[in-house]
C-alpha cells in the first residue's frame, strides 16, 4: 500500500524494475506524439533543461503505482499566472512565454550566492535522475509522476548556507505580459514558497527539469520547478527565478492569500480537513467517473522519511 | 407580441434549450477536454451546478424584468415559462447532488461532509427548490390556494443567497465568477424595490397589495 512495505533502496540493483513495468511506452508515446526515433535522438533540444540523460534512481520508484498518463499531467494544471482554468494553462502557457534561457539567482544568508543559467546549474550539480513520485493536490486529487531532476540538498551543497539561514524562499518568474494571469486577481505576484532548511535539505526534496524523461513542459513549470511530495501540490512552486535563503520564515502566497485554510507547512495530512472539504482521501486523476476514491496517506505515504521534521510540531495547528 | 417573443414562446424550443446541457455533455466539446478526461466526476459537478445556477439567475430576474419592462414581450414569453423553467433548475440540483455522491464515492463521506457550511448550503438549497418543485403544478395551485402558494414559493430569495453563498465558497481566489453571475441579478431585485417603494409613496397610505 505505501513505500514502508517494499523499503525499495534496500533492493539489489538485479532487482531494479524495467521500464515497462512502470511505463506503458507505447501509450507514452503516442501521448507526447513522438515516433521512438525522435525519442532516442532527442530533437526537441531546444528548450531548456534538454539534452541531460536521465536514469531511474531505483531508491525513488513506486512499484505499486502507475504513473498517470503524460497528456493528463500536461494538460490539467494549476498555474493561476495563465489561467484559472486547469483545461486552459497548456494553451496559455505555450504562446510565447519564453522559458529558454532562464537564469535562476541563489541569494540570501549563503557563502556562494550566485546567478546561474539553469543548464550550467544543472551541469554543476552533476546532471539529473528520474524519480516516482506522488502528487496531492489540496484540491483533493491526486497524480503519480515519474519527474526527471536533482536533490535539493545538491544545490544547497552549492550555495553553503551560513549558520543564519533557516528558510529557503522560493520565487516564480513575474511576466505579466506573457502570463495574463498576472496582470489582476486578487493574488499578490508573484507566487512565493517556503520551506525550513530542515525541510529543503530532506532526501524527498527535488528540482524537478523534466517530465518522463523530457524537459518539463512550461505548464507544468518549465524549466525548474520545487516538487516536495510529501505537501500538497501548491508547496511545489513552478518556474523559480530566485531561492533565496533566510532568517525570518517567509510568508507564502496561500497562506497570505487565506491564512484560515492554507498554511505554511501544508503537509499532506488525511487527520486536518480543508475548511471545505475533507482531506481524509482523494481521486485519482485518469480513473473516470465511477472510480473510489483511494485514501489519502500521512505525508502523502513518505511518513518514513519526514515524519521525524515535525515530531514536536502540532500539525494541527501548524496546517 | 413580436416574432422573438413568439418564437420563445413554443414549448419545444423551451424543453430543447432546457436539455442542451445534457446534449452538450456528449459533444466533442466536452469529451474531448483534458479537464473532463483527467476526473469527469468533477468536471460534471461543476458543470451541471453551473447550468443550475445559469436557469436559476434567469428565473428570479423574472419578476423583476416584468416591473421594469412590463410591456417587453420577450420578458412575458420568458414569464410564461417560468414554472417549467424553475423545475429545471431543481432537476439540475439533483444531478448535482447525485453527482457529488459519486464524487464522493462513498455514502458515509457524503453525508459527512454535510456538516460543512459550503456542501450545507447546496443541501438546503436543494431541499427547498424541492418544496417548490413538487407544489408547482395547477393543482398544487389551487390545493394551496392562491396566497399560500406564493408564500411557499418566495422559498426562491433564501435559494437566492443559498446559491450566492454555495457558488462563492467553490472559487479557490476571489468571487469573480460569482459576482458576475450575480451582481446583475441583484442589481434588477433593487431596481424592482426602488420602483416598488416610489408606486408605495406616490399612492400615500392608501396602499394595496402590491405583492405578486
Amino acid at each position: 500500500m505505501n513505500v514502508r512495505k517494499s523499503k525499495p533502496w534496500n533492493l539489489p540493483e538485479s532487482a531494479a524494475t524495467p521500464e515497462s513495468d512502470y511505463l506503458n511506452r507505447r501509450k507514452f508515446l503516442k501521448a507526447v506524439g513522438l515516433g521512438s526515433s525522435a525519442l532516442v535522438g532527442g530533437s526537441i533540444a531546444r528548450a531548456a533543461t534538454a539534452g541531460f540523460p536521465s536514469a531511474k534512481n531505483d531508491n525513488y520508484l513506486l512499484r505499486e503505482l502507475e504513473p498517470t498518463d503524460f497528456e493528463l499531467i500536461a494538460g490539467y494544471n494549476n498555474f493561476y499566472e495563465f489561467s484559472y482554468d486547469k483545461g486552459e494553462v497548456q494553451k496559455l502557457a505555450n504562446q510565447g512565454w519564453k522559458t529558454e534561457p532562464w537564469t535562476i539567482e541563489i541569494a540570501g544568508q549563503v557563502d556562494n550566492p550566485m546567478k546561474i543559467d539553469v543548464n550550467d546549474l544543472i551541469k554543476k550539480i552533476g546532471g539529473i535522475e528520474q524519480r516516482i513520485y506522488r502528487f496531492r493536490c489540496v484540491e483533493a486529487w491526486s497524480m503519480v509522476i515519474p519527474w526527471d531532476g536533482f536533490e535539493l540538498s545538491a544545490l544547497i551543497d552549492l550555495a553553503q548556507p551560513n549558520s543564519k539561514a533557516k528558510f529557503l524562499k522560493f520565487t516564480t518568474f513575474y511576466d505579466p505580459k506573457s502570463a495574463p494571469g498576472q496582470k489582476g486577481g486578487s493574488i499578490d505576484w508573484p507566487y512565493v514558497e517556503g520551506l525550513t532548511l530542515e525541510e529543503a535539505q530532506n532526501e524527498l526534496a527535488f528540482l524537478a527539469t523534466g517530465i518522463y524523461g523530457k524537459p518539463i513542459p512550461n505548464q507544468n513549470g518549465a524549466p525548474i520547478r520545487l516538487v516536495v511530495p510529501w505537501k500538497y501540490g501548491f508547496k511545489s512552486i513552478k518556474s523559480i527565478v530566485k531561492i533565496e535563503f533566510t532568517s525570518k520564515q517567509p510568508m507564502n502566497t496561500w497562506q497570505a492569500l487565506q491564512p484560515r485554510e492554507y498554511g505554511f507547512y501544508a503537509n499532506v495530512n488525511p487527520k486536518v480537513d480543508h475548511p471545505r472539504w475533507s482531506q481524509a482521501s482523494e481521486r485519482i486523476i485518469g480513473s473516470g467517473f465511477f472510480s473510489k476514491r483511494k485514501e489519502t496517506l500521512m505525508f502523502n505515504g513518505y511518513e518514513e522519511q519526514v515524519a521525524h521534521l515535525y515530531k514536536d510540531l502540532d500539525l494541527r495547528r501548524f496546517y | 407580441m413580436n416574432g422573438i417573443a413568439r418564437i420563445l414562446r413554443k414549448r419545444w424550443l423551451l424543453y430543447f434549450l432546457l436539455c442542451s446541457p445534457v446534449f452538450i455533455v456528449f459533444t466533442p466539446y466536452i469529451q474531448s477536454d483534458t479537464e473532463f478526461r483527467a476526473d469527469p466526476a468533477k468536471y460534471l459537478l461543476d458543470y451541471v451546478g453551473l447550468a443550475a445556477t445559469y436557469i436559476f439567475a434567469i428565473v428570479i430576474s423574472i419578476t423583476p424584468l416584468r416591473r421594469i419592462f412590463p410591456k417587453s414581450g420577450i420578458v412575458n414569453s420568458l414569464a410564461y415559462h417560468r414554472r417549467p423553467m424553475g423545475v429545471s433548475v431543481c432537476v439540475y440540483v439533483f444531478l448535482h447532488f447525485l453527482i457529488y455522491y459519486f464524487y464522493t464515492g462513498s455514502w458515509a463521506d457524503f453525508v459527512k461532509d454535510w456538516e460543512k457550511l459550503f456542501i450545507l448550503s447546496g443541501i438546503l438549497a436543494f431541499a427547498f427548490l424541492l418544496l417548490m418543485a413538487v407544489t408547482s403544478s395547477n393543482r398544487m395551485v389551487r390545493r394551496l390556494g392562491a396566497r399560500n402558494w406564493k408564500r411557499l414559493h418566495r422559498l426562491a430569495y433564501p435559494v437566492l443567497f443559498l446559491i450566492i453563498y454555495h457558488q462563492a465558497a467553490q472559487e479557490k481566489t476571489g468571487f469573480r465568477e460569482t459576482a458576475l453571475i450575480f451582481a446583475p441579478v441583484l442589481a434588477l431585485q433593487c431596481w424592482r424595490l426602488v420602483l416598488a417603494s416610489k408606486s408605495f409613496l406616490a399612492r400615500g397610505n392608501d396602499s394595496s397589495n402590491e405583492i405578486e
